[in-house]
């Protein structure tokens, strides 16, 4: 019944995910029209592995473990609790696998970092209950390793993504499974790709950089957050059409006010220095980011050098977008970078993240 | 006011009457101006979407009987005379228009129901637009009224404007024209009546049509799945480059998404870039935006290992397709009333191996 059929090819990878009864493709009999969106366990349309078609692997010149973690309570500057997902870092530093999914995530989820070149094993380790996967937004892997259910399969156990970065520079790595709640729950981590030259320069002869920020914008709205992974999956309105966002946040961190001064998210640089902005549009909503008066030179966008670089103090964005962009500047000052994130039919700004760069 | 029955189309009937008559193959490269003759008959209808709900629509149609959203797809040449005859089935005013194919104005101006109009014009401007009507914008746009058109080079089979990249050959190319749906807002205009609610769209296709995921029904049929629509999806051997002319005739901005590749940005709302970018995002204005982007089937740059002509050749004799999706980043899209993550807006893209 699938668009994909299945082969005979051999496979080395092991322990593919089973069939489960519970969560399945729905067969040819229709879509059942509604209920069990938001029920435990109740899931249509997800695509287990077909391990007879599991590629074969090379051996990987670095990894990464994730697991899944979906519950990461997030306190936003108004005392709110929000609850989000991500992927947790089931590596202990030591390449192990994690136990059953479930860790200890952040939200975002813990970089991804590697050089242009190395051949890349991303393990994904998701729990029995759940379905789930890991596509690396803007690498262009092959389609067994791109973390597309429908394409290839959803995640259930242990499951290795391959792939070779060949382009340096900004990217993130997010589900692909329910991918419009799943991604929104917070299912996301920055992915970078060093050029040869290693941390310090953007791509192959590219600029240099002094200091690094990484700015995942995004907005949440706090009515999904109480949804099941497989919520509307097997019909039934469960509001998916429609964000309302009512927090908006930078690299995880509120933006009403503790980005301001958030280590890891507000910049501290001196004078002449070079500050590499990563900038990604995380959220599903048109941006726009205004560097506080600050000129910055957007030298790439995902994940690959302009012809020409482009000089702005504001960019417009949409959806995972990427945008790297140089600032300098020999002026000392506190500047107030701003995020507006706007409605994407009335172009209304719905809010404002803020962070601050100060120049000693 | 009193709900008028309206005939219903099934998805494959509204989409099969289009794909009779793809633009596309009527037009190849030619060293003259030539006369182009079209008629468009605006007609009404219900279109059953992906979780069971009827929903009104009105369309530029091939024949009375049909119903057709987006309209046909047209591609005519530079320095053509393009006459489009607009006749009017239904009993509310409708126009035609087109904003910059030509130097002088397109626009039928008020097409009385009941009526017809011609509409004539030298098609002045490479590049591709939007054909809608302009009359009680934006509601007769979005319940439907409008299709794409393309404007060639002159004696060109292989670039959007003389010394652009090139794409493969005069049908290499395609119309991806996306739209949002308000079902509240379609329904009141089918009962004449101007909608008073905010606007929720609840569906997203691309062709008129939305996806249907392995498994469900209609999947994988050209008329009904817009990943099996050959308007939508695309096929290509390693070394192909295939051009696609994205339009948005609905409300909200999207962010269009291509796996397996990045895109290569020709074009937005009419104006050559200057540069070249590779994106594997591009920005989709609302309300008429537009751009014009190459998709290169070269192969996959972080696969490992590398893929080639054998690579396919393997996966085709195991039964296997090499695909990845497009489909719009703004996740919304990919909903179908509220849930059906999958049945929105996205299309596959195949590769072959020669």
């Amino acid at each position: 019944m699938g668009r994909r059929r299945r082969s005979s090819t051999t496979t080395t990878q092991t322990d593919p995910s089973p069939t489960t009864t519970t969560t399945s493709s729905m067969g040819d009999g229709g879509m059942g029209g509604g209920g069990g969106g938001g029920m435990m366990g109740a899931a249509c349309y997800v695509y287990p592995v077909r391990p007879a078609e599991v590629p074969a692997l090379d051996t990987p010149d670095i990894v990464y473990n994730r697991g899944i973690d979906m519950n990461i309570p997030m306190t936003m500057d108004d005392g709110t609790v929000v609850n989000m997902w991500g992927f947790s870092d089931t590596g202990g530093g030591g390449g192990g696998m994690g136990g059953g999914g479930m860790g200890n995530a952040t939200f975002p989820s813990a970089a991804i970092r590697v050089t242009q070149g190395q051949i890349v094993h991303t393990q994904l380790n998701v729990g029995m209950m759940m379905f789930h996967t890991i596509h690396h937004h803007g690498i262009e892997p092959e389609y067994r390793s791109d973390g597309v259910g429908h394409i290839s399969w959803d995640v259930q156990g242990n499951y290795t993504y391959q792939w070779r970065p060949m382009h340096a520079g900004t990217y993130f790595y997010h589900c692909h499974t329910n991918t419009v709640l799943h991604a929104e729950m917070g299912m996301y981590g920055a992915l970078i790709v060093d050029p040869p030259e290693g941390p310090g320069t953007a791509f192959e002869g590219g600029p240099t950089y002094d200091v690094e920020a990484i700015w995942a914008v995004d907005e949440i709205d706090s009515s999904w957050h109480n949804l099941d992974w497989a919520a509307g999956t097997c019909g039934g309105d469960v509001g998916l059409n429609e964000l309302n966002p009512d927090y908006f946040v930078i690299t995880g961190v509120d933006g009403a006010q503790s980005a301001l001064t958030a280590p890891g998210v507000a910049v501290t640089m001196n004078r002449g220095q070079r500050l590499l902005v990563r900038y990604i549009c995380a959220g599903y909503l048109p941006q726009q980011i205004r560097f506080g008066g600050l000129n910055a030179e957007i030298i790439a966008s995902d994940g690959r050098p302009l012809p020409n670089s482009v000089n702005v103090t504001k960019i417009d964005a949409v959806s995972a977008e990427r945008y790297d962009c140089i600032i300098q500047t020999s002026q000392r000052g506190t500047y107030t970078v701003e995020v507006d994130i706007k409605d994407w039919i009335t172009g209304d700004v719905l809010g404002t993240a803020r962070t601050r760069i100060t120049v000693n | 006011m009193k709900r008028r029955d309206f005939l219903k189309f099934s998805s494959a009937a509204m989409a099969g009457t289009a794909l009779g008559g793809l633009g596309l193959v009527s037009w190849s490269p030619r060293s003259y101006a030539a006369t182009i003759n079209k008629t468009f008959y605006i007609t009404e209808g219900m279109i059953t979407q992906p979780d069971g709900v009827d929903v009104y629509f009105r369309g530029f149609s091939s024949s009375q009987g049909s119903l057709n959203v987006p309209g046909e797809q047209m591609i005519v040449q530079e320095g053509d005379t393009v006459n489009i005859t607009i006749i009017n089935t239904l009993n509310s005013s409708h126009s035609f228009a087109i904003d910059g194919i030509s130097d002088s104005s397109v626009n039928s101006g008020r097409i009385r129901g009941g009526n017809r109009a011609t509409v004539s014009f030298r098609a002045d401007n490479t590049g591709s637009y939007l054909y809608y009507d302009a009359r009680n914008a934006p509601y007769n746009r979005l319940v439907g009224l409008h299709g794409g058109i393309a404007v060639m080079p002159n004696g060109i089979s292989d670039e959007l404007y003389p010394g652009s990249p090139t794409f493969n050959n005069p049908l290499g190319q395609y119309f991806w024209v996306f739209n949002d749906i308000d079902p509240v807002w379609h329904n009141a205009i089918g009962n004449g009546q101007t909608p008073t609610t905010r606007y929720v769209p609840r569906y997203f296709t691309m062709n008129g049509l939305s996806g249907r995921p392995p498994g469900a029904p209609g999947a994988m049929v050209a008329t009904v799945d817009s990943m099996a629509d050959p308007r939508s999806k695309l096929d290509g051997h390693l070394g192909d480059r295939t051009l696609i002319r994205c339009l948005n005739a609905g409300k909200a901005q999207h962010a269009v998404h291509t796996h397996g590749n990045h895109m290569e940005w020709l074009s937005k709302n009419g104006n050559n870039l200057a540069d070249v970018w590779e994106k594997d995002i591009v920005p989709l204005d609302a309300n008429g935006g537009s751009v014009d982007i190459i998709f290169p089937f070269a192969p996959p740059p972080d696969a490992w290992p590398r893929v080639t002509n054998n690579t396919l050749r393997q996966a085709e004799s195991e039964g296997r397709h090499f695909t990845f999706p497009m489909h719009l980043h703004d996740e919304m899209t990919q909903t179908a009333g509220g849930g059906l993550y999958m049945f929105g807006a996205l299309t596959d893209i195949y590769y072959h191996s020669s």
